[in-house]
């Protein structure tokens, strides 16, 4: 397999897999409340199952739903269940510039999740368009502020990420002004989720 | 009897001041219909009901005319003007009226055409086609409908010029700003001023259809200007600093460095430009020589990066660094360069022809062998239009230091810098330090040691070298595209 095979099979697996953290993470902690022990064992055996085959909780999701003959959009629900802050996801660090870089994750992830409200109001969504616009542009920068600071032995991988991050950002706007030529919302959810 | 022999017409027998009444108003009237007939057609499209929708590409590409009568311009109204209020607005229309600053009657002396498109508005006289006023699209803040009446009236609220904005009550220039200033107790008062342009539709149908065009033309444009926001936010975002804090020592450096950075990036610029020039035929090939221009470009560019990389404060400033560093410097700053040109490159793509670019490039070329940044600011300007003048911000990166003050001062005075015009600037926190520019080769505490004077002189004539094969090349391609010529 080739690097490039690598790296496109993990951008894949990071998609499908929003399903544990969005999804299976918020019922773990609440399952956690009732039964600790079981909740742990479950939540690890999920995340070593998910890890292995990437997509498996999605797929349980998503058969749940058919089961339960629930109607809803899924990618519209994981928007807006992203805006919730995942424990694993938030960095450790206390120093200004990575708790800068936490607020600035969150802010933007929250604008993301309104999407689904405004879309259909063009001028709403067009005004939440810049937030976004602004809110890429402030992660960015802080991201930037971030390595300019602090050294790091794993520094090819960060840029790494922050490129995926760029380029994720670029297809969410070619699919932006796909959606206002053809007026097709699912893509443009698609393409937030990633 | 003889009250209906009275009343019985006599054929042949006119009274003399009917005959010069009614030979006046017919020949009135068949002035009318002589003009009527030979009046253009409009250029117009059906649109779909109920909502008038039209084509987008009609807009974009094409135009629309209506037919409407021309009241008239107020200005110098107070911006404050509410144009949802039906009393300001006919407060306003009227003392107009009373004053004759607007036509109390409509006539088909006041037959008008507008033209709309995603660019501007334009009003000409039916008759004679004489042009009245052209409204660029940014310059609308709202459109409002008012049935007086009979008669029902589309009235735009515009800038008072293009890019109004309040100036201090001590500009000399205070009888032609756009400010009305009034005294108060504590000083001047700033009053921003704006236009009314009125103007009188047949029905209530043609108004609603005309605030509906209107209506598709700011959705046009303000969802493209929007999209753009978002585009330049990620790419001046998606810049990587490529030095870290501590390797740096002392201040003197740090323009040089930018200054350097730059130079490259414009030398990198005007490089693929020519090429893309060169191997474009026509719309269709060029995106594809684009990205070869710039994976070729790519390529030649690390032999200048180790250089850039080795500047800095080490000791080892005239020699490569380490090959791991080097590899990912050199990886960096590739990236960051080709990452800023091809950002720029798709945007000119999609926003100006071939024969533009080629302009482009021409100008880009006289810029970098000695035109003045005054110059080139103007020659951009006019090559890029009102509606494009955005595009003057995607060459941020690319200015030298010393001519940023005045790049931006040009940016500020063509209303493109504070948010005025179609596109705006939103990064007020953009600034061209050298702290903070996208470069962000920012000085640190930790001093390398080593003596930095010979190793600058030794860099300094490297660099030197360099620019000169540089410029030697585009000259070069430059004649190559001057031999070659537009190829079909």
């Amino acid at each position: 397999m080739t690097m490039e095979d690598t790296k496109n099979e993990a951008d894949a697996a990071a998609i499908v897999s929003m399903a544990l953290y969005t999804v299976m993470y918020p019922v773990f902690n609440q399952l956690e409340k009732v039964n600790l022990s079981a909740a742990q064992t479950l939540r690890a055996a999920i995340i070593k199952a998910e890890k292995e085959n990437p997509g498996l909780t999605q797929d349980i999701v998503m058969k749940i739903l058919e089961k339960k003959n629930l109607k809803i959009n899924y990618n519209e629900c994981l928007l807006r269940m992203a805006a919730d802050d995942v424990k694993e996801f938030t960095i450790d660090r206390r120093e200004p510039e990575f708790q800068e870089l936490n607020e600035r994750a969150r802010a933007l992830k929250h604008i993301l999740s309104t999407i689904p409200d405004e879309i259909h109001d063009r001028g709403g969504f067009l005004q939440s368009i810049k937030d976004i616009a602004s809110a890429i542009k402030e992660l960015l920068d802080t991201v930037n502020t971030v390595f300019r600071k602090y050294q790091h032995h794993n520094r090819r991988a960060l840029e790494q990420q922050k490129k995926e991050f760029v380029k994720n950002s670029k297809s969410f706007s070619v699919t932006l002004k796909t959606y206002f030529r053809d007026g097709n919302s699912a893509s443009i959810k698609s393409a937030i989720a990633e | 009897m003889e009250e209906d022999v009275k009343k019985v017409k006599k054929p042949g027998i006119v009274s003399p001041f009917k005959r010069v009444f009614l030979k006046g108003e017919k020949g009135r009237d068949k002035k009318a219909q002589e003009k009527a007939t030979e009046r253009r057609a409009l250029h117009t499209f059906s649109l779909s009901q109920p909502d008038h929708r039209i084509d987008p590409d009609i807009l974009l590409n094409d135009y629309i005319e209506k037919e409407v009568k021309y009241l008239g311009q107020l200005t110098s109204v107070p911006g404050y003007l509410n144009p949802s209020s039906r009393t300001e607005v006919l407060q306003l229309i009227d003392n107009a009226r009373k004053s004759h600053q607007l036509s109390g009657q409509l006539s088909s002396e006041l037959d008008a055409v507008v033209s709309l498109s995603a660019y501007n508005i334009k009003l000409v006289w039916r008759d004679g086609e004489d042009i009245i006023l052209r409204v660029p699209i940014h310059d609308i803040a709202a459109v409002s409908y008012i049935r007086d009446d009979s008669l029902h009236l589309v009235v735009i609220k515009t800038a008072q010029e293009s890019g109004g904005s309040p100036c201090p009550s001590s500009c000399p220039d205070l009888n032609k700003s756009q400010t009305l200033s009034s005294l108060s107790e504590g000083g001047a008062v700033l009053v921003e001023v704006c236009c009314l342009l009125v103007l009188a539709v047949d029905n209530k149908a043609a108004a609603e259809e005309l605030c509906l065009l209107l209506s598709q033309v700011f959705q046009i444009v303000y969802t493209e200007s929007t999209i753009d926001f978002l585009d330049r936010a990620i790419f001046d975002g998606a810049t990587t600093p490529t030095r870290h804090l501590s390797l740096y020592s002392g201040k003197g450096k740090k323009t040089d460095l930018l200054q350097q950075k730059r130079l490259l990036k414009l030398f990198l610029f005007s490089q693929t430009l020519t090429s893309v020039f060169i191997l474009s035929s026509d719309d269709s090939s060029s995106k594809v020589d684009v990205k070869e221009a710039f994976e070729e470009e790519e390529a030649s560019t690390f032999p200048f990066q180790v250089s850039m990389e080795a500047e800095g404060n080490s000791p080892s400033a005239s020699t490569p660094a380490s090959p791991q560093t080097k590899t990912a410097s050199e990886g960096e700053l590739s990236t960051t360069a080709a990452e800023l040109l091809q950002d720029y490159m798709t945007t000119l793509r999609t926003k100006l022809s071939s024969q533009e670019i080629q302009q482009f490039a021409t100008l880009l070329h006289e810029y970098r062998n000695g035109s003045s940044i005054h110059e080139f600011c103007i020659n951009l300007r006019q090559l890029y239009g009102d509606s494009r003048k955005f595009l003057l911000l995607g060459l941020r990166p690319f200015i030298p230091e010393k001519d940023s003050q005045h790049f931006e001062n040009f940016l500020e005075t063509i209303g493109v810098k504070d948010g005025r015009g179609i596109i705006t600037d939103s990064f007020g926190r953009y600034r061209r330090t050298a702290s903070s520019a996208s470069d962000s080769t920012t000085n640190g505490n930790g001093a390398a040691g080593g003596s930095a004077a010979s190793d600058e002189g030794r860099e300094g004539d490297e660099w030197d070298r360099m620019i000169t094969d540089i410029s030697n090349d585009i000259e070069a391609l430059g004649c190559s595209m001057d031999q070659e010529g537009v190829a079909p």
